[in-house]
Order: C-alpha cells, then sequence, then structure tokens
C-alpha cells in the first residue's frame, strides 16, 4: 500500500507552479471555513425540495409500497425462478456493499496512510459506507421468502431454542455485516463530533441546537478531548480496515462456499474486494462531483486536485480488477471443469453476451481510456462520467455472476434465463433512497470535516528555510 | 459405483450410518415418462399446482419430475434420439449441500431417517438450499398458491377452496416464502415404523412405498432399506447399470439410478 | 426534559408498545392460516386420525383400472391402485391419481338443472321434478325416436340402458368416446373379424415378446389400457432374466411411446401397411421359407421409397425378427386411424402370423369376453355416430339421453353434432361437469363422480374376465343422483312397460342382479354362497375376475394367403403437411376440467396447460416460424390456432397436435384453454367405420401472435446451451 501514497507525495513535491491550486495550499481562516460550511447546510433553495420530494415519492411508491406488495404477494412478483433462485436483491446486496467499501477504504486507509488530499472528503466517503450499508441491509430483507421473521437468523435466545447455524456462510456474511455496519457508523460519528460541536456552537436555538447538542456530545475543543478523540480515530481507522476486507470476503463467501459451477472459486475473495473498491472508488467520485456542483462554497474544498487523487485510485483498482476477472478465467481453466467452462461460455455466447461486453467495456476500457491522463483526471464531470460507468460495470458484473450464472447448474433440464420483475422497480426505490439519505445528510451534518482540512493546512503552513522549519501562520493573518 | 477419487467426507458418522437406511432405486430403462408419478407425488404430499404463467417461468412446483434430454440434434431427424426418461427427486444425499448452508437450520439430517428434512416452519426463505443443491430437486414457494380464501392476495379464485378437500392431513401446507422438497414420503415410513414397533418387530422390506414407487406403473421406482443387504432395493442396486447421479460431487446420494437403453 | 417520567408512566409505556408490537404481528402475513373446519356429524366407520380405504374403480377412461381410495374423516385424500386387481395389479397412471380433482372441482353441477340450452339462465330444480321430467320423456315418446347415448364408462350404467331400451323396443344405445376413436377400436375389432372370423378385441401379449414392432400403437399412452400395458412393457423389458425385450417403433412422429422404443422408425404416414408386409416378405426371404401368399406381391425395395425408409433399416429389422424368439407385432393409433387402416390392421395381423405367434406366448390371442357378457360390446365406430346425427336430422329423435360422453367436443365438428343438437326437441345430459354438450342440452341431472358411485367396469384386454366393482368412497358431496336412480324411478313413475323393465328398487340391486349369476362360479377370485355375501365381497375386493386366463387363440388359417393390398393412405385436403393428432397422454379425453393434469409435462415436450403444434426445427425455419409462434393449422375442414413448438423428432411433412384441450366450456381450468385439433379433421372413413383421424393435410401460416408455451424443460439447456 505504500505504492499508493509515494506517487502522490511526489507530485506534491514537484507542483510548485501554482500552490493555491491546492487547497492545503490555499487556506482560509478557520472562522471563515466554518461558516462556508454552515452556509452550504442551512441554505436551501427551492431545488433541493423539489429533489427531495421527487426522491421522496420515488422512495415511497418504487421501494415502500412496492416492497409491501412484494411481501404480501410473495417472491412470485418478482423474477426469482428456478434454476435462478436469486436476482437482482442479491445483485443489490453485493453492489452497494461494494459502495461501502470505499468510504472506509478512502478514509481509514487513506487516514493511516497520511495521504493529504484524503482531508476535505473523508466525510463524503464514510456516509457513502454507511447508507450503502443500509441498502444492502434492505436487499437482503428484500430478498427473503419470510422477511417477517428475519430475527430468527439472529443468535438471540428464543422460546423455540434454536440457535442458528454458523455452518451457512449467510449467517458470516449477517455478523459480518453487522459488524461492519457497527463499527462503520462510529468510524463516521467520531470525526464527526468536532463538527457537530462547531455546528453546535454555530446554531441558535432550534430543533437543530437540541440535535447537534444532542450528539455532540459536549465536545467542547479541550486539550484532553482532542486526545481523546484523536486516540479513538485512530484505533478505528487501524481496525476498520481488516473489517473492511473482511467483509467482501465473506460476501463472496455465499458465492464461493456454495457448490456451483463458476462460484466455487478460490480467488473469488480477493476478486470481490477488488471489485467492490472498483465501484466504491467510482461511486466517490460521482459524489464528489455531485457535492462539488451542488453546493454552495463547495468549489473550494473538493478541488480537481481531489479527482486527479480519485481518478489514479480507480485506475490503479481498475487493472487489479482486470487482472482477477482474468485470473477467474485461469483457475477454472486449470480446474478443467466442463460445467465452469459452460458458465464462462453462457456469459459470454449465452442470449445476454452484451452484458459481458458492456462490462468489459465500462470496467477496463473506460477507466483506461480516460484515467491515464492527468488533465482528463482534473476534469470533473469526466470523471464523474467514468464514475457512473464503472458502476454500470461493476453492478453488471454481479448481475452476470448472480441471476446470469444461476441459469447455468449441473442439470441442463432446469436451465432458464431470469427475467426481473418487481425487482426494476426496488433497485431504483434503493438508489433513490440512498440519493435522499444523502441529501437529507446534507442539510444535518458538515459534509466536510472542517477541523481536518484545518489541521491540513496548518500543517502545510510550515515552510523549510534552509535546514529549519518556520511557521509561515502568521503571513496569513 | 466406487469412485477413485475417495476424499475425506465432513462427517463423523459411523460406517453404519454411512451406508443409510432408505434408499431408492430408479430404473431409467422401465420409465415410460407418464408421469403417474408426478401426479401421485402431488396429490399425496399437498403439492400445489401454480397454473400457466408461472410453469412456464420455471416454477412449477413438482418435487419430482421426469427429465428428458435430446440426442443428435444436429443430425437428420431421423437419427434423433430422447434420452432415457429420468425422474429426479431430491437425492437425500447423506453428505447433502444444501443443509450447511441454511442459517436458521430448516434444511436439517434426519439422524434416524438418514435423509434430508426440510421443516417448513423454521424456513425464512434465503433460497440458498435451492442454490447449493446440484441436482436442482428444491422447489420455492413463489406466492401462496394453496390460499383460496377470498381476499387472497394471489391469483387464486375462491372458489377453488373446495379442492382442499383433498389435501392430506398427514402434510403439512406449504405458505408462500418456504422451501420444500421430496421428504421419501416421511410420513408413511413414519407410519409404517410406528405400526411395526407397536407390534414389536422391524418394518418388512416392501411395507413402505412412497406415493411415486406405488403409482409408477412400470415398477421403476423401488423402495426400500438400504443398510439391509437382503432388501428389493439393496438388491435393484446392486447390479451394473446402477449409478449415482453426479457422483463426483460425492454427496452420496440415496438414489441409485439403473441405465436405460441396452 | 423537566418531569420526569414516572416508573408507572414507564410501565404504561411498555406495556402499549409491547401490546401494539403483538396486534402488528397478529395482522402479519403470519398469522393467516389456512381454515379449518369442524366435523361435526362423524360418518360411520369413521374415527379421528384413522384413514379408511375403500375399492373402486378409476373411471378417468374405460381401461376398468381398480383403486384404493384413502379417505378420511369423510374426504377422499388419495388414490392408490387395488393390488387385486388382475388389470393394473395395484398401479395406477396420472389420471387415476388426479381423479379426486375431479370429484372435489369447483367447477361440478352441484343440483339438478334446467339447462335451457345455454340460452338464458339455467335455473336449479330439485330431484323429483327432474325425475319427472325424464319420466315424461320416457312415456310422452315413441320409444323408436328415443336415444341413448352412452359414454364407454360405466359398465352397469351401460347395461341397464341397454336393457331399458331392448324392453321398451327402443334403438340400442349408441357407445362413444373419443379415446375409442383415436384407438379405432372398431378397426381392430374387424380386422379379427376378417382374419380370424371372430369379432372380439385382439389381444398382444406384449409382456411375453422379446421385440415388439409396433406400428403406430402408443400403447404406453392412452391406448385401450396404458397401466396394463406399461407394466407388460416393464416385464418385456426387465422382466425375463437374461434378454431384454427390444422395441421397435414405427410412426411418424416420436410419441411418448416411440421414445421408449430403441429404434424409432420414422416412415410417411399410411404406409404402415405396406411396411408391416415388405417386413414379411423380407423375414420370410431371411429365413429361407417361402413367401406367404399375402407378401408376395411386395417389393421391399418399393416399400421402402415409398414409406421414406431407408431399404436397409427394413432388412435390420427383419433380421431382428428372425433372431428373436417371440417376436410381436402391434397394430393401433394413427397407423390404423387412415382411410387403409382396416388393411393396415389386417396386414401387422398377418405379420403375426407370419410370426407364427398366434396364441403363443408373447404372441396374438383373443381377448376373452367380460364376465357376465354375452357378447363384445364394441364403442361406436364414428360412422354410427353420423349415422345417429342423420337420424337426429330427420327428426326421428324426439329425446336424446346422453351420459358419461361430450360429443360436442370429442366428436369433429365437421360433422355437426352441435348444429344437428337443435333438431332434437329434447336433450338429457346427466354430466357431472357442465361440459360442452351438457351445456348445449335441455336438462343437467348430473350423476355421482365416478368415486361416489356405484358400478362395474369389464377389462376390455385382459389375460382373465375381469368384473372392476365401483362404490361410493364417501357420500355425495353435491346435490347429485346417480343416473342409474334417476332412470330406474323415472321408469317406476312412468309405469307400464317401463317400471317392467326396470324392476329394481335403486341401483344397487340392479348391480346385485347382474352380479347374481357369477355366484357359484368357481373359479371365480372368491366364493361367496349368496348375493349378499357376494356383493360384500365385491365391494371389498373392488371387483371379481377369474383366476385362470381365457385367452383363446386366433384361428390363423386364413391370414397367410389372404390377399392384403393396403396400399399408401388417402389424405384429403391440399396441404401441404400430413396431420397428427394425437391424445394428450397426460389429458386423455376428459382430464382438462382438473389443475393438476393440466399441470403435468406432456412426456414428450413436456408444455403444459396448453395446446402446441409439433413441427420439425428445419421446416419451422423454411416458413420462418420459430418457437412459441402463434400458427393457424388449416384443413379444408376448418382451422384452429396454437402455438409452436419445434420438435426435433417429427419428420418435417407432419403437423403434430395433442386432443384433450380447446374447451369451451367444461368449468374454469378448461374453458378457453388451447385448441381442438378435431375441429380440422375432415370426415372420412375406413373400410371399418372408423375416423380416418390421421387422414388430413394441412397448411400451416404464421400469425404473427406469440404465446410462451409453459414448458417443464428449460429451453436453454436442452436446446440452445447444451453440454457437450
Amino acid at each position: 500500500m505504500a505504492a499508493i501514497a509515494k506517487p502522490l507525495s511526489r507530485r506534491h513535491a514537484e507542483e510548485h507552479e501554482d500552490p493555491r491550486e491546492h487547497l492545503m495550499h490555499d487556506p482560509l481562516p478557520r472562522g471563515k471555513m466554518n461558516e462556508m460550511v454552515m452556509e452550504a447546510m442551512h441554505e436551501t433553495g427551492w431545488k433541493f425540495w423539489v429533489a427531495t420530494g421527487f426522491l421522496t415519492l420515488v422512495v415511497l411508491g418504487a421501494l415502500v409500497y412496492a416492497w409491501y406488495y412484494l411481501i404480501m404477494e410473495g417472491l412470485g412478483v418478482a423474477g426469482v425462478n428456478r434454476p435462478v433462485f436469486w436476482g437482482i436483491f442479491l445483485v443489490n446486496v453485493v453492489f452497494w456493499i461494494g459502495i461501502s467499501h470505499a468510504g472506509t477504504f478512502i478514509s481509514a486507509i487513506l487516514r493511516v496512510l497520511k495521504v493529504e488530499s484524503r482531508r476535505p472528503f473523508t466525510r463524503a466517503a464514510e456516509l457513502m459506507t454507511t447508507f450503502g450499508l443500509v441498502q444492502a441491509g434492505f436487499s437482503v430483507f428484500m430478498h427473503m421468502g419470510r422477511v417477517w421473521l428475519t430475527y430468527w437468523m439472529f443468535p438471540i435466545p428464543n422460546e423455540r431454542m434454536l440457535w442458528p447455524d454458523f455452518h451457512s456462510p449467510l449467517m458470516w456474511d449477517l455478523m459480518a455485516i453487522t459488524t461492519y455496519l457497527l463499527s462503520s457508523t462510529m468510524y463516521l460519528f467520531l470525526p464527526l463530533i468536532p463538527d457537530l460541536a462547531m455546528a453546535r456552537d454555530r446554531t441558535e436555538g432550534g430543533w437543530r441546537k437540541t440535535f447537534y447538542k444532542i450528539l455532540a456530545l459536549g465536545f467542547r475543543g479541550t486539550e484532553g478531548e482532542w486526545k481523546n478523540l484523536t486516540t479513538a480515530m485512530n484505533i478505528f481507522a487501524f481496525a476498520i480496515i481488516p473489517v473492511m476486507f473482511s467483509v467482501h470476503t465473506i460476501v463472496s463467501w455465499d458465492f464461493a462456499m456454495a457448490s456451483r459451477p463458476g462460484w466455487s472459486s478460490t480467488v473469488f475473495g480477493p476478486y470481490f474486494v477488488i471489485g467492490a473498491l472498483h465501484s466504491g472508488m467510482a461511486a466517490v467520485a460521482i459524489v464528489l462531483f455531485l457535492l462539488r456542483n451542488t453546493m454552495k462554497h463547495y468549489k473550494y474544498f473538493i478541488r480537481p486536485e481531489h479527482f486527479d487523487t480519485i481518478g489514479m485510485l480507480m485506475f490503479m483498482v481498475s487493472m487489479a480488477w482486470a487482472y482477477f476477472y482474468f485470473n477467474d478465467y485461469i483457475v477454472p481453466w486449470y480446474g478443467g471443469d466442463v460445467w465452469a467452462k459452460l458458465f464462462q461460455e453462457w456469459a459470454e455466447k449465452g442470449p445476454h453476451w452484451y452484458l459481458w461486453y458492456i462490462m468489459l467495456f465500462c470496467n477496463i476500457v473506460v477507466p483506461w481510456s480516460i484515467l491515464w491522463n492527468r488533465k482528463w483526471r482534473r476534469t470533473p464531470w469526466l470523471l464523474a462520467i467514468a464514475g457512473i460507468l464503472i458502476n454500470v460495470g461493476m453492478w453488471l458484473e454481479r448481475y452476470i455472476i448472480i441471476p446470469e450464472g444461476l441459469t447455468i447448474n449441473r442439470m441442463p433440464f432446469t436451465w432458464r434465463v431470469y427475467v426481473p420483475g418487481i425487482e426494476i422497480a426496488l433497485t431504483i426505490g434503493l438508489f433513490a433512497l440512498f440519493f435522499l439519505l444523502y441529501m437529507l445528510a446534507s442539510r444535518l451534518i458538515p459534509l466536510i470535516p472542517v477541523w481536518e482540512v484545518q489541521e491540513g493546512q496548518e500543517a502545510h503552513l510550515i515552510r523549510k528555510i534552509g535546514k529549519a522549519e518556520i511557521s509561515t501562520l502568521s503571513d496569513m493573518e | 459405483m466406487t469412485s477413485n477419487l475417495e476424499l475425506p467426507v465432513f462427517t463423523n458418522n459411523s460406517e453404519a450410518e454411512l451406508g443409510g437406511k432408505w434408499g431408492m432405486v430408479v430404473d431409467r430403462d422401465l420409465c415410460t415418462g407418464c408421469q403417474a408419478c408426478v401426479a401421485a407425488c402431488s396429490m399425496e404430499n399437498n403439492v400445489p399446482f401454480v397454473g400457466e404463467t408461472d410453469m412456464a417461468y420455471g416454477r412449477g412446483m413438482h418435487w419430482i419430475r421426469v427429465e428428458r434430454l435430446w440426442e443428435g440434434l444436429e443430425a437428420d431427424y431421423q437419427e434423433v434420439k430422447m434420452t432415457s426418461y429420468q425422474p429426479l427427486m431430491c437425492q437425500q444425499c447423506h453428505n447433502a449441500p444444501c443443509e450447511p448452508v441454511c442459517p436458521v437450520y430448516a434444511a436439517v439430517h434426519s439422524m434416524s431417517e438418514d435423509i434430508n428434512l426440510q421443516v417448513y416452519n423454521r424456513c425464512v426463505g434465503t433460497r440458498y438450499c435451492a442454490n447449493n443443491c446440484p441436482y436442482q430437486a428444491r422447489v420455492f414457494n413463489w406466492r401462496d398458491y394453496t390460499d383460496y380464501r377470498p381476499g387472497n392476495t394471489a391469483d387464486n379464485d375462491p372458489s377453488w377452496s373446495v379442492l382442499q378437500n383433498h389435501l392430506n392431513p398427514d402434510v403439512t401446507v406449504r405458505r408462500r416464502g418456504v422451501m420444500e422438497k421430496c421428504t421419501f414420503c416421511i410420513q408413511r415410513i413414519h407410519k409404517a415404523e410406528d405400526t411395526a414397533k407397536s407390534e414389536g418387530r422391524d418394518v418388512r422390506d416392501g411395507e413402505v412405498v412412497p406415493a411415486c414407487a406405488q403409482a409408477c406403473p412400470a415398477n421403476a421406482i423401488t423402495f426400500g432399506r438400504i443398510d439391509d443387504p437382503e432388501s428389493m432395493v439393496s438388491k435393484a442396486a446392486e447390479t451394473s447399470r446402477g449409478s449415482l447421479l453426479l457422483e463426483e460431487m460425492r454427496t452420496q446420494p440415496r438414489v441409485t439410478y439403473l441405465a436405460g437403453g441396452a | 426534559m423537566s418531569k420526569q417520567l414516572s416508573r408507572r408512566d414507564f410501565l404504561k409505556l411498555a406495556t402499549a408498545g409491547a401490546a401494539t408490537s403483538a396486534v402488528l404481528t397478529g395482522c402479519g402475513p403470519a398469522s393467516r392460516y389456512v381454515k379449518r373446519e369442524p366435523y361435526m356429524k362423524m360418518p360411520e366407520y369413521t374415527y379421528n386420525g384413522l384413514s379408511t380405504y375403500y375399492a373402486t374403480t378409476c373411471r378417468e377412461c374405460a381401461a376398468a383400472c381398480g383403486l384404493v381410495v384413502r379417505t378420511m374423516q369423510g374426504r377422499a385424500i388419495k388414490v392408490e391402485g387395488n393390488a387385486e386387481n388382475p388389470v393394473n395389479l395395484g398401479k395406477t397412471c396420472a389420471r387415476g391419481q388426479a381423479t379426486l380433482q375431479g370429484l372435489y372441482n369447483p367447477d361440478r353441477v352441484e343440483n339438478p338443472t334446467q339447462q335451457g340450452r345455454g340460452k338464458g339462465a339455467a335455473s336449479q330444480m330439485d330431484w323429483d321434478a327432474a325425475i319427472q321430467v325424464v319420466a315424461e320423456a320416457l312415456k310422452n315418446n315413441d320409444p323408436s325416436e328415443i336415444a341413448f347415448l352412452m359414454g364407454t364408462a360405466p359398465d352397469h350404467l351401460f347395461d341397464l340402458v341397454s336393457d331399458l331400451a331392448n324392453a321398451i323396443g327402443a334403438p340400442a344405445p349408441v357407445r362413444f368416446g373419443a379415446l375409442s376413436m383415436f384407438e379405432s377400436r372398431a378397426t381392430l375389432s374387424r380386422a379379427a373379424e376378417e382374419l380370424f372370423g371372430q369379432s372380439a378385441m385382439p389381444y398382444f401379449d406384449i409382456a411375453n415378446s422379446d421385440l415388439v414392432l409396433s406400428f403406430g400403437a402408443n400403447f404406453l399412452e392412452t391406448w385401450i389400457s396404458p397401466v396394463s400395458f406399461t407394466r407388460e412393457y416393464a416385464q418385456m423389458r426387465r422382466g425375463k432374466p437374461r434378454k431384454r425385450g427390444y422395441f421397435v417403433q414405427f410412426e411418424s412422429r416420436m410419441s411418448q411411446t416411440a421414445a421408449k422404443a430403441d429404434e424409432w422408425v420414422p416412415l410417411r404416414p399410411g404406409t404402415e401397411g405396406l411396411v408391416a408386409l415388405a417386413i414379411g416378405k423380407l423375414v420370410a426371404e431371411a429365413k429361407d421359407t417361402a413367401v406367404p401368399a399375402s407378401f408376395e406381391a411386395i417389393d421391399p425395395a418399393e416399400v421402402a421409397r415409398t414409406a421414406d425408409v431407408k431399404l436397409e433399416t427394413l432388412e435390420h429389422i427383419a433380421q431382428l425378427v428372425v433372431d428373436s424368439e417371440h417376436p410381436l407385432a402391434v397394430p393401433g393409433g394413427t397407423a390404423v386411424g387412415q382411410t387403409n387402416g382396416l388393411a393396415t390392421a389386417e396386414s401387422v395381423l398377418a405379420l403375426n402370423a407370419q410370426f407364427g405367434n398366434y396364441g403363443m406366448t408373447g404372441g396374438v390371442y383373443i381377448s376373452p369376453l367380460g364376465p357376465n357378457q354375452d357378447e363384445y360390446h364394441r364403442p361406436a365406430s364414428p360412422e354410427e355416430m353420423l349415422n345417429l346425427i342423420w337420424k337426429m336430422k330427420d327428426g326421428k329423435v324426439k329425446v336424446l339421453f346422453i351420459h358419461g360422453v361430450n360429443p360436442v367436443f370429442e366428436l369433429p365438428s365437421h360433422l355437426g353434432f352441435l348444429d344437428t343438437l337443435q333438431y332434437v326437441p329434447q336433450v338429457i345430459s346427466f354430466a357431472t361437469f357442465p361440459d360442452e354438450t351438457a351445456v348445449a342440452s335441455d336438462y343437467i341431472f348430473p350423476d355421482h363422480h365416478g368415486l361416489e358411485s356405484w358400478g362395474y367396469q369389464r377389462a376390455v384386454v385382459s389375460s382373465q374376465p375381469v368384473l372392476s366393482g365401483a362404490q361410493p368412497v364417501i357420500s355425495p358431496f353435491f346435490n347429485t343422483r346417480a343416473t342409474a336412480d334417476v332412470l330406474i324411478a323415472a321408469a317406476q313413475q312412468a309405469g307400464g312397460q317401463f317400471a317392467e323393465a326396470l324392476p329394481f328398487a335403486d341401483e344397487v340391486a340392479f348391480i346385485q342382479s347382474k352380479l347374481s349369476p357369477l355366484v357359484g362360479d368357481p373359479d371365480g377370485s372368491f366364493l361367496a354362497p349368496e348375493i349378499n355375501m357376494f356383493s360384500a365381497y365385491f365391494q371389498q375386493h373392488g371387483g371379481w375376475w377369474k383366476n385362470d386366463p381365457a385367452l383363446s387363440a386366433p384361428i390363423a388359417s386364413g391370414a397367410l394367403t389372404k390377399k392384403l393390398d393396403p396400399g399408401v393412405a388417402e389424405f384429403s385436403g391440399e396441404g401441404e403437411f400430413f396431420f397428427v393428432p394425437f391424445v394428450s397422454p397426460t389429458i386423455g379425453e376428459a382430464g382438462a376440467n382438473k389443475p393438476w393434469l393440466q399441470e403435468l409435462p406432456d412426456p414428450t415436450t413436456t408444455v403444459t396447460w396448453n395446446t402446441w403444434v409439433e413441427m420439425n426445427p428445419e421446416t419451422a425455419h423454411e416458413l420462418g416460424i420459430d418457437n412459441d409462434d402463434i400458427v393457424e393449422v388449416m384443413s379444408e375442414a376448418g382451422s384452429v390456432q396454437a402455438a409452436v413448438y419445434l420438435y426435433p423428432a417429427i419428420r418435417p411433412d407432419v403437423i403434430a397436435m395433442p386432443f384433450g384441450q380447446g374447451h369451451t366450456a367444461y368449468g374454469q381450468f378448461a374453458a378457453g384453454r388451447g385448441a381442438n385439433p378435431v375441429n380440422i379433421l375432415s370426415i372420412h372413413f375406413n373400410a371399418a367405420g372408423d375416423l380416418a383421424f390421421a387422414g388430413v393435410k394441412v397448411n400451416v401460416k404464421k400469425t404473427g401472435r406469440k404465446h410462451e408455451l409453459a414448458r417443464m424443460e428449460g429451453k436453454v439447456g436442452v436446446y440452445e446451451f447444451r453440454k457437450e
């Protein structure tokens, strides 16, 4: 992972032409930044309410009502059948867990590696983690035949005297996702505390005051509080990394542990992790683009340099993904299993062959042809488009693995094609819910970790003159 | 029947248990594909019908299905051959892939009968077991196919409730969201075992007949104790025509198929 | 939050929360269970938790399979085979299993109904009024103008109606069924008459044969007695210790029976007789024996060309015959349902004579007469039905009683049965279901379902005479009444010769009167000193049969000398394709109203719930037709529409369609579903008066619409994306 940090720092060293291009070298007084963030949070135009209203309607119709209908009718209204017992619901589970990965990756790994350009967008990425997991959880519940009995999967003492079966990869999954949801929520919350305190101090009464008051946990910014907070954040940053890697590995085991051709593969663990990062990074690019262009003052915080960082990560992850994808061909080839070969042929030459080509185009061709160029990487809209395409590609990758792949089993008499039904509405509803949650969050919590930016900027105001390091903080004031 | 790929099996059962208790032999040479077994099974086990639309989409609830494939499709029509009919039901694997993947112990192994059980009221409908079944022998209640009450959300006509009069009281009626599969007519096994126990004897060979074997006009299905080397089913399984389906999966199925054709 | 939450308040809140969640759970899906009904009045012989088993006879077809029905608390739960009955030996077919769905069917006729021919609203009647109607219909009409149209089952009712008709001087009841039409039973027994001088159903000992050459006989599907034939087939294959029986099927499409054959010879329709004769000649040549006169004029090479099969195939089959010990040739199905059907049947029987298997193990016999039967009851051929129709048209039928048959659906619409009904002033149906014929009647006086009925049925083909007995397994579910009881009561009411014709207290008394001649028979399956005990045993065992086989050997003298010239069948119409209708193996003639039979996949195509058109993929490709395209199949008699199934094992010049669907009435599961192929059959009879149902040529036109056929098979794995 050191490989990630190095080129970034080298680039910082090289670029002297216009230091103000960098957020870290373009400092503003803390009070000003706080004001900007608070303003972005408070000033809400009619466009926001129109968008929120629309998304609310979509969520109510395509998610709440559709899910109610699904529960009352049974899964017959979805497109699942025999042999495609798992459909888009599971595609969405994997997809959203994948999205949720980037948050932690960016926030924790880059924090641990002290990558400076992470500072303004860690919060946005962490929010993605939490909200992505919410979507993933919903998808799991939608998928279940008897969702009203979900609690039977929880290891709680019950009158049925029955413990869940921890042999089942689904239980590992449940445990891993729950752990991940809890820890990532905590990890979102810890760096949020100083900003909530800031918001509390800058809010004059009303429900917002109460809201921030409760959430800020009485944080006043004393030395001791900062020390404790930093320690906690460091512990979490280190601890959450293995959790993050394990979660998607375990998600991949849902498939790899099944005795199905094409699924039962040892490469699935790292392959799924990389796939998750691929879509997650791309999603971060989209979110950054949206924040930069919709939130007031955010153009100051989110700059082309950040897209540059994300773009490089996307490029690298895309290459890694490509390696694993074709590795997934070599393993079955070596195994010589006729069924696994059919599974691959089905994806390439079956009736939905175009999905396979679209997937490769989006996941490999798009990033490789856009992201090698520094100038293009620094073009926010181009990166957002690349991000959208990569997410389409990664969604399709999961689609090809799950419903497409399930067509192929060891009983050719049963092979059938999957045609999605109500899943489409529910997927739209889930996306709407994600954006709705994000939009509501943008009004409630500061999406830019002001204190972190400030901290970074202060650190960069130290100039090197000869052998001495001199603070230039006074120049600014 | 013996595989040269004997890998360790992840169970800790005794040799006797590995041998199995109840088993079935299906003679593909005799099966005429007449569907009597399917009808008998459905009547015995309260298997619901799903209607044309859902049948067309692969949601038939048949616990046993008669498979057939084609040979020589590329050749002239005169050379086209149909493969032998193959009635396929749950193979009651000893080393069943469906069992460990269930998070709520709905797919469990019966130690006393050595067959796979599906406990309907535990099932939460993750459908992992069905995915993991190499034989695709499991079927899912996609809708409330047996609920005919007025106002029911499924597209069933309330007048169909007359049909419920022939439901077998020995077998649970399943509702939507639940996985199900062939049980080897365990209600019949239990009845025969209870009778034998009350009469102080062992179950006689041929005393237990599942609905499919009972109906089969060609006598293509033989059922009985495979732990008894003298039983009809053990003898039938021993012929050189016998093989297990997907034996390479090492699921140790309890159904032996006898080859069709010459 | 200045106000403190007291402990009492907390408890209140907690309880309210708990109550809310409980209510929500209660309303949730998990609480919706199937309705339970209390069993208020326990019938006799019924104990809680214990099943009662009753032996009876299946009435889904006329084969007389014995059933044992498991009942519990007055409900019929499960149909099982009667292991004692020699016809089926404890086995059943799918239709027998699903008979419960006919019993507990939401669409049964629940009350006697004044139907009014479907015009205007039907109104319910009571049974007294119904019997009054029947009595007046008998009394007020000239006996010669009363017509009875009966189905192939049950036999006891046919006997009763025959007695009644005889006594009052009415014409003998006409007996018909779609199955017998597609089996060409009349042709088979006529061929036996021509060759053996005895009009009887030939009996083919498939079980003991080691080489079966089947000329279109679909004996594993619906042919005559499928359960017993399937059992015999199994014995033929694996019943003998050393040799596995070999099986060759000559048929233009691969039927379910042909699918089980070792060799399927797809010959051109209508040439089966020629092929049989050619094989006879080749066998004689291979054996170096004199060629019998029957086969003299045949040139096998010419026949091979005509039949579009390879000469080597015929020679190979002849060699198989030479190498086998008990070869057997069976005629039936589409081979006999041709204009040359009678000659074809004779040719195949002559081929058996050439094999020398008359009266031998694994050969041809003559079926024994059923118990209590003095002559073979032959079902009416379609030609006889045509005679009835003409009679109706001429106004010579004043009242028509119909029971157990649905001619509006089963007869080719070209025969015009439905239109002819308007010339009959009074049509009285005894149908259990509101089928097409019942709907077009003046009255429906519903008979019990077969499982609620008394009766008996004789086995059509069996090595020993079998009288399979029926008894009610449950009390009648609806307000129905046995037709025999209705007729007896009506005859009593009509008085005079009618009362004398049926001097019985009820149906059971009539059946006992028919059983009484059997009481003393020492060869019977049980012995009883007097009729009451005999009846009790009869119910208990599910019938009575002779212990020993009573097959007789046909007299073969003329079989090999008779000049046979089946030639090539004539086909009516200008169409491009031969049209082969066949009875759906799962639905049969009258199974479409049972949802589980609809849901059963067809054995060859795995299609459920609908009618399909079988077409060779190459043919379809040439016509630009794909799977599930709805096509119009047009003959000179009419056209039907159904979705196409690209069937790889059918001749490119043949189009096939299953019979069984395409109902316009007959309950919600049947009505408006699929198409009825008999509607495009033109009316040509063979020399025995059977319909040449396979003697039509058709054209096919794409309609541009599609309907996805509900297949059990996945098209992907079976056709498009195959392993290897």
